[in-house]
């Protein structure tokens, strides 16, 4: 049986304003009044003081790594580094550059989670960031695309087909692996494994174990922020909920509390417990998906097929529920786009209770098989420093002792008001992701209960007026933190999207922690991650 | 008859000769002339005299001078002798004409050619002298001569990136060998009339117990040294790692032989042992050489190094052959005696040509890509086909892939060993039972080992940045592969006309004849033939064997090892009629194919490489990579030593490199020679200990030796 | 471990009887809209433009549907000033209207059936859907068709996504590694006109851009047994929806 450690991260509250008020002291920066209350805004003025800004936020301090978000203004580039103060809001370091500009310090080498977020920007923006260990082939595959397109540069005309045309013989894989006789075995992107999503892998390997697994990914990438600007809220709102279906209703949730953010909206309190249940129900369902996976990958048919008819369950109760298997066209900006009667909610009820039930079943049975035990224990094992230099998220960081919880440590919505645990785990291996899995499961089915006992009858939405402005809107997403950056124009049209998602995260961290294992373990390692490339890709 | 064959070896030794004066007075083209042409001669005369002694049956014999106090020089060219100088002179024919090819296209006149050609002939002729010297003096010199010879040769290229110290250990392995076989001629040769041979056979018949073991021990020891077997191979792989290519096929498919030559002359001919102790013995070095031999070549990748171990396990094979054929005869039993010694003679001869085939292929390779790493060839195929298919057929030949000729010995020698049954003691039979499976085990990995040998270099895509340069010259067929891989083909398909003139040599060693039991004329015969039990012969003509008899020659087409149970079909193999029913089926397979997938069409582009734009070198499979799974499981055996394991990383978690890098000590060293040389070296410091150079301490020395001395002489 | 098979012993057979008879549980689909009359032309305009990819077509009263464009934002549909009826079934994969001569496979294709499914910038949802067929309560080998890694054995190409710039040249590969007879099934609103991600320098808008599509499977996703619908079509097992003539 499966020893249950649910229990709250051992963190303390950062006091935010004291954290500031230090960085202020040691550090040439004004702190700026933000739009928003959320977020503090500090304002570097030295650019060499980066880096030891940066260095002390993430380290000395303890916050998470939220990301990067570059935004072309009409007269500057605005450079923001988004930090989470744990259970005290968000910390934004701020940095203009004039346009000319085309370098600036990278923190990669200090925070190693802003790695794959400044190659982003040197790939889209043509900004280089000095000192980075290793810039160049990410987002768009030297292959294909020649040097210097910035397509996310505002002179850009992304809706005008841009020939990558070229097949650029000369491209090689940077491969680390020194050994004599070591080859990289390619994997994907039409992914050998069947049914799955197109990820290009090179297996380091001198023959039998792998040493080294360097995903090359963003084949998937439709530019999604990009194409998003110049259009009104209600058409990115489709872009925002259908780049990434397994947790869309999280990231156009995400999306709606940017824009509500801007508009100052209240959104009615039914609206919110409803959100609150319906983002339960996706991490339930998407938490059976990844067991089903989890399941399959090491080849135990049965149970691979149990969690998958949950899964499938999960999805018709979701359908007869919402009208929708993936609950798109839900959220709107300042509640939600329908309602739901006391009978449609006790069917979902019933439907989650059995799924969790199944689910314990499933997780009793699955804790007494040996044979698939010994696949997961020790499997892609993630030290819990490792966990932390890497800013992993999500289960997976949590299954690694890390992990933020953003209901918990910067809570939006309703979830203050509920009881949920957070799992935690140490030994960081598939059998730990397992069991965080599980058990966040559970915690999902448990909320869902209760707020269907708790429903408010009030209305479901608020009318909401797009601003200018811009804000910044977070939810946890089931597989980690998701934020989503928006600047709204003055006709209220989009000016700058940014989507940083917890798959973009994590992939950077699976593929600098898994080092060394074995072959055939390789598709268990990568189903105990549950990663989304689609996500990642935007 | 008598009188042709002496003139041959006349005409040999004279050919020998003007080799040598020409090669070492012509210069420029001449001397690869004189190399290309004298050699053929000389090959033409060694095959044509072997093959009339083994199609006559008639020895003959020449006396040289007398050297007082030594006794007669005495030439005899006897069976066992043809086979060899047979298989001598098969070798040297195209080996000769691809030095003259390769030093014609590789060095022009900057190469030591005149030097290599006197050395060449010379070595020739000790060779033979080696083969058909019929008394212990003349064989022993020429023994010698072949060892420094060999050494001259290894050495000659001199380039300053070649190991220059493997030929020594290769000369100094030898010279120790060469001290064994002394001690083993005397030790045999001690109360008989004189040392020719005959008189050494003679003496063979009374020799004690003891006698015959020692000469055994020592005759095994010295002569396992140039037969490459374990413990005192470790020599091998350096000295054809550094050999020139125009050497190694003569090092590999000639002068190995000789290991085997002495083996059977000595502790078969004039000295046999009466017990299975002997034999026994034979059989389980052969067989660990075999294994040992194969695993390292599995994991090697380095071509001609990979191409060494491999003949160390061919000569286990052979000598656990040899070793079957000494236990069934000193048990008694005739006929498995003959069989397996005829699966030893015969596994020689295959050998030979396909390892000759293999070292011309490697350093056509070699010229070609200026690489032997398999790691970095790769795609081969595509610029040299012609000499991807010779080479695909040696491959086949030695991993025992019919129809060629290395399954027709391997398959030999396993049922000969399969023969234990008729054996009385329990405890051999496991034995045997134990060295069968392990050349089981050796055969399938040579499968292994030279489907990756090929695959590794010739498909695929090219790996390395090598430049194809000289692949027009080297990269077509050429006579002197062509000629091999087509004696690879005849050897494995008609191997019925081959085992009866083996037996010519196997009969009187044996004391039986394996032909009557390998290949029974059941073609010709009767079903009332009284040599043949009834139940057979009617078995055979059931099957329509006799049909045969109308069309084809001599004594048909089906090999057998016939035990003495009722059922004689069980080990019938028939590789000639394999090839015809194979081919049948594969032509039938063909037409089916066809007539049943008209109405799909195959598409036929770039290979599947999951939708990548183009399939990258650093993306194929390595040597390493393929052989890894092998250098995992036998761990144990391998044991490597993690001499280098970093992870560079920039800023904490950039990794920028990682490397391992492994070594390996070869088992033998690790078990053998290095304990031998760590006592050794503790012995001379221990001796350079009591060097004090102090007079003090001498005279202290002298002394105590003399009251030791005093004391032993009051005590005796 | 002899639970695990009791265990699957004791929830029986949960499969589906599609095709044999119709899939009637709740869910399984999430239906679709459908061509509807309003009482004025002008109504059925203001019903064309609540859409925000133009799926919906007014033609005179009636508000017409391009299905493979609906990319289910249901903002026809819940709480809709015009409401569109809408229909919950799941067999209407239909032939693509750019398909010149679409034949479905030959006769040997019925019982064995091999596909390859390649993510072409697809959101995830219409590749969990095709994966959902290998689900038990769908359990597509029992009619034959299997899903294959490699394009060398594949029968019928599933696309899903609107095949993002990086993938271009992969889908090509797979396309052209297949061998023929072969058909080219575009799955959901992305890959048969781009869906919201539309047409841009990243992504083609659309499989047909690139292949010559056969069938098309709309909806965002299409839910599984729409699909199973679609590899029945191609098959010739099961008409194509819209009544259209198959040669
Ligand atoms: S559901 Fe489909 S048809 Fe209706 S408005 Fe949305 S996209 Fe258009």
């Amino acid at each position: 049986m499966a020893v249950i450690r649910a229990t709250d991260p051992p963190a303390e509250r950062l006091d935010r304003e004291a954290l500031i008020a230090d960085l202020q002291r040691r550090f040439h920066c004004d702190v700026a009044a933000t739009e928003s209350g959320t977020i503090a805004s500090i304002r570097v003025t030295d650019l060499s003081e980066l880096r030891p800004l940066c260095r002390s936020l993430f380290w000395d301090a303890g916050c998470g790594f939220g990301g990067i978000v570059v935004e072309e203004r009409p007269q500057s580039w605005e450079v923001r580094y988004i930090f989470l103060a744990r259970f005290a809001g968000w910390i934004e370091v701020l940095v203009s550059l004039p346009l000319s500009a085309t370098t600036l310090p990278s923190i990669s080498a200090e925070v190693h989670a802003a790695d794959w977020h400044e190659r982003e920007v040197e790939d889209l923006f043509g900004l280089r960031f000095e000192q980075h260990p290793r810039l160049g082939d990410f987002i768009l595959h030297d292959q294909f695309w020649g040097e210097g397109l910035a397509p996310f540069r505002k002179r850009f005309d992304i809706s005008k087909a841009h020939s990558n045309g070229q097949n650029n013989v000369s491209w090689r894989p940077l491969l680390v692996v020194r050994d004599p006789g070591a080859f990289a075995m390619p994997v994907g992107p039409v992914y050998e494994g069947g049914i799955g999503e197109s990820v290009h892998f090179m297996l380091e390997t001198v023959g039998e174990d792998v040493l080294r697994a360097i995903p090359r990914l963003f084949f998937n990438f439709r530019a999604v922020e990009k194409i998003a600007e110049g259009k009104d809220v209600g058409q990115a709102l489709l872009l925002a909920e259908r780049f990434a279906a397994k947790s869309s209703f999280a990231h156009s949730l995400a999306f709606c509390a940017a824009v509500e953010r801007i508009s100052g909206v209240n959104v009615p309190l039914r609206a919110k417990q409803l959100r609150v249940l319906l983002s339960e129900l996706e991490r339930l369902r998407h938490h059976a998906g990844v067991i089903a996976g989890i399941c399959e990958s090491t080849a135990l048919a049965v149970s691979a097929a149990h969690a998958a008819i949950i899964e499938e369950r999960l999805l018709r109760a979701s359908c007869c529920f919402t009208g929708h298997r993936y609950l798109f066209g839900l959220n709107i900006p300042g509640g939600l786009r329908r309602d739901f009667t006391e009978q449609q909610c006790q069917d979902l009820l019933s439907a989650v209770r059995l799924a969790a039930k199944q689910l314990e079943t499933l997780e009793d049975r699955l804790s007494f098989t040996s044979s698939f035990l010994d696949r997961l224990e020790e499997a892609g094992v993630v030290a819990p420093e490792t966990a932390r230099d890497l800013n992993l998220v999500g289960p997976v960081g949590r299954a690694s002792g890390c992990g933020h919880d953003l209901r918990k440590e910067c809570p939006y919505g309703l979830y203050k008001q509920y009881e949920f645990q957070v799992p935690s785990e140490k030994q960081g291996d598939g059998y730990a992701r397992l069991r965080v899995l599980f058990q966040e499961a559970y915690q999902s089915g448990t909320l869902v209960g209760d707020l269907i006992s708790s429903l408010d009858s009030g209305p479901i939405h608020a009318p909401c007026q797009s601003r200018q402005g811009f804000a910044l809107g977070w939810v946890e997403a089931p597989i980690g933190a998701t934020l989503h950056w928006l600047r709204l124009g003055e006709s209220g049209l989009v000016e700058r999207y940014r989507i940083i998602t917890p798959s973009f995260n994590n992939w950077l961290g699976f593929h600098v922690a898994v080092e060394d294992f074995a072959f055939q373990d390789f598709p268990i390692i990568l189903a105990t991650f549950g990663l989304s490339a689609t996500e990642c890709d935007r | 008859m008598y009188g042709v064959t002496q003139g041959l070896l006349f005409l040999f030794f004279i050919a020998c000769a003007c080799g040598i004066v020409l090669s070492a007075s012509s210069r420029g083209k001449a001397t690869l002339w004189t190399i290309a042409v004298f050699s053929t001669v000389c090959a033409l005369a060694l095959m044509a005299a072997a093959a009339l002694v083994l199609i006559s049956g008639q020895a003959p014999e020449m006396r040289l001078w007398t050297l007082e106090g030594f006794g007669r020089f005495t030439l005899r060219l006897d069976a066992l002798s043809s086979i060899f100088l047979f298989i001598c002179g098969l070798v040297y024919l195209p080996a000769s004409l691809f030095v003259a090819r390769y030093l014609g296209h590789r060095f022009e006149e900057r190469y030591p050619a005149r030097r290599f050609g006197v050395f060449h002939f010379a070595l020739m002729g000790s060779v033979v002298l080696i083969l058909i010297a019929h008394d212990a003096y003349s064989f022993l010199i020429s023994w010698e001569c072949m060892s420094i010879l060999c050494y001259l040769l290894v050495n000659y290229e001199q380039n300053p990136d070649t190991d220059t110290r493997a030929g020594y250990i290769m000369l100094a392995m030898s010279e120790a060998g060469f001290l064994c076989i002394v001690l083993a001629f005397v030790i045999v040769g001690r109360g008989a009339a004189d040392f020719s041979f005959a008189a050494l056979a003679a003496q063979g018949l009374r020799l004690s117990r003891g006698a015959i073991w020692g000469a055994f021990l020592l005759g095994f020891l010295g002569f396992g040294v140039k037969a490459g077997l374990v413990p005192v191979n470790f020599w091998l792989p350096r000295c054809y790692t550094a050999a020139p290519p125009t050497f190694i096929p003569i090092l590999a498919g000639v002068t190995l032989n000789l290991g085997f030559y002495g083996i059977l002359r000595l502790n078969m001919d004039l000295a046999p042992a009466h017990g299975w102790g002997t034999g026994l013995i034979a059989l389980v070095v052969g067989s660990l050489t075999a294994l040992v031999g194969i695993l390292y070549a599995t994991t090697e990748n380095d071509m001609k190094t990979m191409l060494a171990h491999s003949s160390i396990e061919n000569a286990g094979i052979i000598v656990a052959g040899i070793g079957a054929s000494m236990v069934f005869r000193g048990s008694g039993f005739a006929v498995p005696a003959a069989i397996a010694l005829t699966a030893a003679l015969y596994h020689t001869l295959n050998h030979s040509v396909y390892k000759t085939l293999l070292f011309q292929g490697s350093g056509e390779i070699e010229a070609a890509t200026g690489t032997r790493e398999m790691d970095r060839l790769g795609g081969l195929a595509r610029f040299a086909p012609g000499l991807s298919v010779v080479f695909l057929v040696a491959c086949l030949a030695i991993s025992a892939v019919p129809p060629f000729n290395g399954f027709v010995s391997e398959w030999i020698t396993l049922q000969s060993l399969l023969r234990s049954a008729v054996l009385a003691s329990s405890s051999v039979k496991i034995v045997f039972a134990l060295c069968g499976a392990t050349l089981a085990l050796t055969a399938a990995l040579a499968v292994t080992c030279f489907v990756k040998a090929y695959a590794m270099s010739f498909l695929g895509i090219k790996r390395g940045d090598w430049e194809p340069h000289s692949i027009k010259v080297f990269g077509h067929s050429h006579f002197s592969s062509v000629y091999l891989a087509i004696a690879c083909l005849l050897l494995g398909v008609l191997p019925t006309f081959v085992v009866p003139a083996l037996n010519r040599a196997v009969e009187p060693i044996a004391t039986a004849s394996a032909s009557a039991s390998l290949v029974p004329p059941f073609f010709t015969a009767t079903p009332t033939n009284q040599q043949l039990p009834p139940a057979f012969l009617q078995d055979f003509h059931n099957l329509g064997a006799q049909t045969g008899s109308k069309i084809l020659p001599g004594r048909g087409l089906v090999l057998l090892v016939r035990g003495a149970e009722q059922n004689p079909v069980v080990f019938a193999m028939s590789p000639s009629y394999s090839i015809v029913a194979l081919a049948f089926l594969l032509g039938l397979t063909w037409l089916i194919v066809r007539g049943a997938t008209q109405a799909r069409s195959v598409a036929r582009n770039e290979l599947w490489a999951g939708g990548i734009p183009r399939l990258l070198p650093e993306m194929s499979y390595t040597a390493t990579g393929f052989s890894n799974p092998v250098r995992v499981v036998f761990q144990a055996i391998f044991r490597p030593n993690i001499v280098e394991d970093t992870r560079e990383t920039v800023a904490v978690h950039f990794r920028t490199a990682i490397l391992r890098r492994r070594e390996e000590t070869h088992l033998v060293d690790r078990l053998f020679f290095h304990p031998v040389g760590d006592a050794v070296n503790w012995f001379a410091r221990l001796l350079a200990g009591m060097h004090h150079g102090r007079l003090n301490t001498y005279i202290a020395y002298g002394l105590v030796f003399l009251l030791l001395i005093l004391l032993l002489f009051r005590l005796t | 471990m002899s639970f695990w098979f009791w265990n699957g012993l004791r929830r029986g057979i949960q499969t589906t009887r599609y095709p044999k008879s119709m899939e009637l549980e709740r869910g399984v689909s999430p239906g679709r809209p459908v061509a509807t009359s309003f009482k004025s032309s002008a109504e059925a305009e203001q019903a064309a433009g609540q859409c925000p990819v133009g799926a919906i077509v007014a033609r005179d009263s009636v508000a017409d549907l391009e299905l493979g464009r609906c990319v289910y934002c249901q903002r026809c549909h819940f709480g809709a000033r015009y409401p569109l009826d809408w229909k919950y079934d799941y067999e209407w994969a239909q032939i693509f209207p750019g398909a010149q001569d679409f034949a479905v496979l030959p006769k040997p294709y019925r019982k064995s059936l091999h596909v390859i499914v390649v993510d072409a910038g697809d959101c995830g949802a219409c590749l969990h859907e095709v994966k959902q067929l290998n689900n038990p309560l769908y359990n597509v080998h029992r009619l034959g068709i299997f899903f294959t890694p490699t394009p060398r054995a594949a029968d019928v190409l599933l696309v899903v996504g609107p095949v993002s710039e990086n993938m271009r040249v992969p889908l090509q590969k797979t396309y052209e590694a297949m061998p023929d007879p072969k058909r080219v099934l575009a799955v959901g609103a992305c890959a048969i006109s781009g869906g919201v991600f539309g047409r841009s320098a990243m992504s083609a808008g659309g499989v047909a851009s690139i292949l010559p599509v056969d069938l098309e499977i709309p909806g965002d996703p299409p839910p599984p047994l729409a699909i199973l619908h679609g590899l029945l079509v191609a098959t010739g097992r099961k008409v194509p929806a819209a009544g259209a003539q198959v040669s």
